[in-house]
Parts: C-alpha cells; structure tokens; sequence
C-alpha cells in the first residue's frame, strides 16, 4: 500500500507535497469485515434454520405455488413449498417442500399432510380462509414410528387429528348412503364422532367406513354394540300404514350413524381400536337380523295379487313372521292357464321360537302337522286407505285336508282364497240356488194348500171353542186373587220387622263411633300407647348407636367421654 | 530521475508537475508548499490526491461484493394477492417473472440496473485498483473512460430500491394486495450505496499519475 505515494517523496519539484504515511490498518477495512459479518451472520442463520427436504405426493397440486405456499400445523408455517414436479409417469404430483427444523422430530411414519381449500359440504364450511390467503399444505405431525422423509398427501382432510382422543372403529356396509366424510356418529342422538374415511373392500363387494368415537363416549361402544345407518328421512309405507323416521336435522342433510345396544343383550367387552362391526341399513334391520334362521316358502294364488309387493309383510294369526321376497306370473301351458307363485321369506324362530338347535327341517316337519290341520294362506287386506295386501296364515280346520308339497325343497304351502272372492263365491251359489228354486210349483202347490185349509176351517166347532176359552179365563181370575192376599200379607207383618232391625243397626254404629271417636276415650289412650312406643323406638336406637360407638360400654357401663 | 523526464516530456503540464495542489472544493491553484494546510481563498483542507484512496475504495469494494451475495440471494418483496399464498421474490426470481409474464422490457430493465450494472460497477473498479496496485501501465485513457462509465451508470442502481420503495408505498389494498419489503431490500440499498462510495474515493488522477511515472 505504502508504495501508492512513496514516490511523491521523491518528486524533485520545488514545492513538493509532504506525504503522510497512515499507518497500521485503516479505520476503513471495517466497512468490508461488517459487512462480512452480517452477511455471514444472515447465511448462518439461514442454514441453521433449515430443516430436511421432503417430498410429499399429491394427485393434484391445485392452489399450491412454487416457493409461495406454506405447509402449516395449528395454522403456524414449519415449511415452505421450493418445488412441484411429476412423479416418473406423470400420474401424480411431487412437492419437494423444505421444513423448519422444529418440524424435523416429527416427520414420521404417522405424520401426514392435506392440501387445505375451501370446502363448503352440507353442515360444514371449512379452509374459507384460503379463498383469500391461497391454499396451503396442513401437517399432522406423527407421535411415532421411523423418521421418513417421503410421504403420501391426503387427498381429504382427516377430520380427526393425533392430538384428538378416542378410538378409531371400522363399519362395513353394502353401500354409503349419504354418509361423507364428517358425518356424525350419534348415540341417542348426541354426536360424539363422525365419519373420517371410506373406500370399497378388497373384494369390491362391500364398503368400509372409518368412524372416529371421541373419549369417553367410546367406552359405549362394546362387543354386542350395533351401528345402523341413520341417513336422512326414514319412510316406510307399507301394510301397515305410514311411518316417518329422522335421527337429526343434520343427518338428513349430511348423513349420520347412530349405533346403540340392542335392547334384549347385555353390553358386554368394550370393544378394541379397529374392530369392525357391520352397519346396518336401518334400526329396524337391527331386529330382523337377530334372528339367525331363514327360510323359503313358496305359495300360489289364483288370483289378483294387486296390492301385494315385494316386502310386504307375512303374518302367522296377525303376527309377523317374515315377508314377500318375490312375486312372478307363471304361465301353465299345458293347463292354459295362470298362477302367481309368490316367493316369502321366514324367519322360523318367530313362530317356533328361539332354539338354538332348531333346523330348517325341524320346521318343515311342523309344517306338514300345521297343512294337515287346516293353515292355508291367504291375502288379506292390511291398510285400507293405500289398498296394500298382506299374506296372512292360519287354521282352517272345516276345510278339505290338503297335503304340503315341495318345489326344490321349497315347502309349497296351500292358499285359499280371499273373504271378498269367499264372499263374492258364496253369493254367487246363494243367487245359483234361488235361481233354480221352482218358484212357479211353489206357487201352485200353495194355491191348493190355501185351497185345502179354508175348507177344513169351514168345518170347525166355533161354539165349543168359545165355552172352553170361557172357563179358563174364569180359573186365571182366581189365580190372580190368591196372589193378591198373599203380597198383602208380607206388607203389613214383614215390613214393620225389618224396619225394626235397622233402628238398632243404626243405634249400636252411634255406640260404636262414641267409644272409637277421636274425642273418645279408647282413642286417647291408643295415641299415648303410640307415643310411647316411639320413645322407646328412639331411645333403643340411641341404645344401638352408643352401643356401636363404644361396644365396651356393655361389659364397663357408661363412662365420661374422653377430652 | 531521467524515467520522470521523459515522463513529464511526454506529459503535458500538470498540476502536480507544476508544484500545484488544486483546491477539491474551489478548484483553486494552490502551491504545494501550502500542504498540509488550508485554501487560501475557502479554507479547506488540501490535498494533492484523495486521501487514501486506493486502501478506501479497495475496502468499500470488497464490502460490496459481500454484500452483494445477500442481496440477491434474500427476497426483497414480498407480494400478498387475494387467493394466493404470500410470494417472497428475490431480484433475480422478480426478474425470472417478468419475463415469464412476457414484460421483458421491465425484465430487462430491472436486470440492467439491479444486475449488471453493480456487477460491471464492482468489477471495473477492481480492474482499475488492481491496475494501478500491479502497476499495469498500458491504456490510461480508456481507463480513465471506464471510471467514468462507473460514474455515470452507477446512480442508475438504485433504480430497484425506488422501485420497491414506490411499490410498498402504493400498493396497500389490505387484504387484496399488499406488497412488503424484505430485508434483501435493504442488503441491495446497502451495495449500491457502498459502490457509490467506492466509485467516490477512488481518484481517477491516479491512473496519469501511474502513467507519467510508470508506478502510482
């Protein structure tokens, strides 16, 4: 540095400058070291700061932004989106995002991340903020399990996070229904989880559905627990009338489960995290499924069967005991003719009862008893103002015998027809009848008849008749007077008698009501033996409780109370 | 002795040939034996040459390269919009999208006056330093030429800072567009005031000097 100026020493002029040398290091070279230090000091912080590179998959990476878009837990940013690309075949999105290292301990296994939009479902508005703010990648930060730093996105939005208590349960059912994710999962109509995850079954043939029951309602939840289906409006119109059926205002809009204990089980284990139960359709169902036998009965009818459908009920004497699974036309060709085999579904156990070792066949053999015996089928009219029919079976003991048979071992139980067709019939063979009585003979064999009597009656004593009707008026007169004398008899003498016994009736209740009075003497003394005895109850008792407290006091009598 | 001869029979007269120091603030011609002391007619301090000029503007210079690593590397805005997540830019991703959204001009703008032009600042007073440090003694001329190329061009960087400076001032629409400077502002403020300085104490008298005597 010093050779900048030292030649100016040497300048030969006459009126050379005198040059100051400065020495050491210049106030100056703080400038670049300052500098250094901020900058490095920013670098440092920076590095420091900077947690892994993860990679997160996602279907699509709508709303998200290169360098813009946040990944957040409990809507703080712990990362930042660097970078979108495609996985290898283009059919995914891989968002390489750089997490803060505070994030770092819980990038786990269990940890998982959602892209949070705006999602308006029935019941439930969620993510409005990022209308404005953008979309933005939420974290569930993982409580265990290996440290990973690759990960699948959710496509949804887990309704329930780690930090949430309760117990995660799996339903199966043959379809959704208006069940979504954030359904609620009810128990007698308080909500206490919701739906938080569906998909079809490996086999395709049944879906399962994860519910999340919060602490501590999932200790309801037992091995004997049933779950039904309690999706918006429940109507039934069938035989037996109109019925309507709601769990919630909610869950007619968004869907629910509701799950109970049926009423004849006893609760039993609470059920483990994972176990899968089966959701039935309805509650009703619940009932119908308890009972573990079923059984086919095939019966024919030759007639209308208009107003029967498919599901209507099969009634033993009025009971229910099964219903109409299926109902066909079949055409006879031989016989030219139609006949409508109705297939119906039996719960036997309704009509033989619950016995664990019945069988099929035990039934058909009961059955074959009940046919000898008269039961015959018959359509019967269940609701009058929707005109539904309903199967009805019972004995008939008057009619012809018949014999049950079986189609593919399916018991074909005889019919008979309705009471309207019974009626109509009847009415016919009446008016058949009337139609073939000989009115015309009648008429003539009464003509000779009237004919025959007036003639006899021309040739009786008219005389005769009258003197004998005269005598026996004369005898029922006197009859009547000794009648007479009698009933005067019992008033005068029997009557004063009776009358006699009340007085004294009525005088001994006065005596009785002088001596039990509440003024009276032996009431009195009744109160006081009362009084008394409750002193002596009381005293007894403060006998017991001394006793009690100082037992000893019985063999050392009573002594001071100690200090 | 006979190298300064034929130096200064070269050389037209110089002021400091002539054993005369002009004043730096009234440009008067003041003897050389007047130093150190002050302008007989304003009453400055007078010096032949800028004090310390090469250790001062080697100093500012190596400060503005390393500030000119955060300076690009730290976002200097960040741009809030409706529907959109928080968007930090650096210079160079500011840059990147203008040209993306087809502005190329402004693209072009902005990088000329944030880019290039400290770049080229820095690295042709380093040239000049080292220049007159190595005693390379070809080409005074253009060298004096490129000093004051710096000169000139050298305000224009700043035309990033006013920018953002005018942009966080105008656009505050509250929750539909805000737009914030970022620390990186303030790191790219810093560099282009610290190669003004720099550009400022370097003393282009230097490279006549180094030419007449073959050394500085």
């Amino acid at each position: 540095m010093s050779k900048h100026h030292h030649h100016l020493d040497e300048y030969p002029q006459p009126a050379a400058a005198a040059i100051r040398q400065s020495k050491g290091l210049s106030i100056v070279w703080l400038v670049p070291l300052m500098a250094l230090a901020i900058s490095g000091w920013l670098l440092y912080k920076s590095w420091s700061e900077k947690g892994p590179l993860i990679t997160i998959t996602f279907k699509n990476a709508e709303g998200i932004v290169e360098g813009g878009s946040k990944i957040k837990y409990k809507d703080v940013a712990i990362g930042e989106v660097e970078a979108i690309t495609f996985s290898d075949d283009m059919k995914e999105v891989v968002i390489k995002a750089r997490m803060d290292k505070v994030a770092a301990p819980h990038l786990t296994d269990s940890a998982s991340f959602w892209i949070v939009r705006p999602r308006i479902a029935a019941g439930r508005v969620s993510g409005l903020g990022t209308l404005f703010s953008g979309s933005f990648i939420s974290m569930d930060p993982g409580r265990s399990g290996n440290q990973r730093r690759n990960f699948t996105g959710l496509e949804e939005a887990p309704s329930v996070t780690t930090s949430d208590p309760g117990k995660y349960y799996l339903l199966k059912a043959e379809g959704l229904g208006s069940l979504d994710i954030g359904s609620a999962v009810s128990y007698r109509q308080i909500k206490v989880g919701q739906v938080v995850g569906y998909g079809l079954d490996d086999s395709g043939q049944a879906v399962s559905i994860r519910i999340f029951v919060n602490a501590p309602h999932d200790q309801q939840i037992t091995a004997n627990t049933r779950f039904w289906n309690a999706s918006g409006v429940e109507l039934n119109l069938d035989a037996t009338g109109i019925k309507l059926a709601t769990e919630s205002l909610t869950s007619i809009v968004s869907g629910g489960i509701a799950f109970d204990l049926p009423t004849e089980s006893n609760a039993g284990e609470v059920a483990e995290e994972n176990t899968t139960f089966k959701l039935y359709d309805s509650r009703k169902a619940i009932g119908e499924e308890s009972y573990q036998l079923k059984d086919t009965w095939l019966v024919y009818f030759n007639q209308s069967v208009r107003g029967l459908t498919v599901g209507a009920p099969v009634e033993f004497q009025g009971i229910k005991i099964g219903e109409v699974s299926s109902i066909n036309l079949k055409f006879e060709s031989i016989k030219m003719n139609f006949r409508t085999p109705v297939l119906l579904k039996i719960e036997p156990e309704r009509i033989f009862g619950r016995d664990p070792d019945l069988t099929t066949k035990d039934g058909h053999n009961f059955l074959k008893t009940f046919v000898a015996r008269g039961m015959r089928g018959v359509l019967k009219n269940g609701n009058l103002l929707t005109g539904q029919l309903l199967i009805d079976f019972d004995f008939y003991p008057d009619l012809p015998t018949q014999k049950i048979t079986f189609e593919n071992s399916i018991p074909v139980l005889p019919t008979r027809e309705t009471e309207l067709q019974r009626l109509t019939d009847n009415l016919g063979s009446i008016l058949d009848k009337v139609d073939h009585i000989p009115f015309q003979q009648i008429g003539e064999d009464l003509h000779a008849l009237l004919s025959t009597a007036n003639a006899a009656i021309a040739q009786v004593p008219v005389q005769a008749l009258g003197e004998d009707l005269q005598t026996t008026m004369k005898t029922a007169n006197a009859t009547m007077n000794r009648i007479n004398s009698m009933a005067d008899t019992v008033s005068t003498q029997t009557a004063p008698a009776i009358t006699q016994a009340l007085e004294q009736l009525r005088a001994t209740l006065a005596d009785l009501e002088r001596s039990l009075g509440s003024d009276s003497p032996a009431n009195h003394q009744l109160r006081q033996t009362m009084r008394d005895m409750s002193q002596a109850v009381r005293s007894l008792r403060s006998l017991s409780d001394s006793l009690d407290r100082r037992p000893q006091s019985i063999l050392y009598g009573k002594e001071e109370e100690s200090p | 002795m006979t190298s300064h001869d034929t130096a200064r029979h070269n050389f037209p007269l110089t002021g400091r040939t002539a054993g005369l120091i002009s004043c730096h603030i009234c440009h008067l011609a003041c003897p050389a034996t007047a130093y150190p002391g002050r302008c007989p007619r304003c009453g400055v301090g007078i010096r032949l040459r800028k004090a310390n000029s090469l250790r001062r503007c080697w100093a500012l210079v190596l400060a503005s390269f390393i500030l000119y690593v955060p300076a690009n590397l730290v976002p200097i805005t960040t741009t809030t919009a409706l529907g959109r997540p928080p968007h930090s830019d650096t210079i160079m991703s500011g840059v990147i999208y203008f040209m993306q959204t087809g502005s190329w001009h402004i693209a072009l703008i902005i990088f000329i006056a944030s880019v290039v032009v400290p770049l080229m600042k820095l690295f042709i007073l380093t040239f000049l330093l080292a220049s007159l440090h190595f005693d390379w003694n070809g080409r005074p001329r253009e060298r004096t030429r490129l000093y004051r190329v710096t000169e000139l061009v050298g305000r224009w960087s700043m035309v990033d800072v006013y920018v953002v400076t005018i942009l966080v001032a105008l656009v505050k629409f509250g929750a539909f567009a805000t737009i914030e400077a970022e620390p990186g502002a303030a790191y790219f403020a810093a560099l282009v005031i610290m190669t003004m300085f720099a550009a400022e104490s370097f003393d282009p008298r230097l490279i006549w000097d180094q030419a007449e005597d073959g050394h500085v």
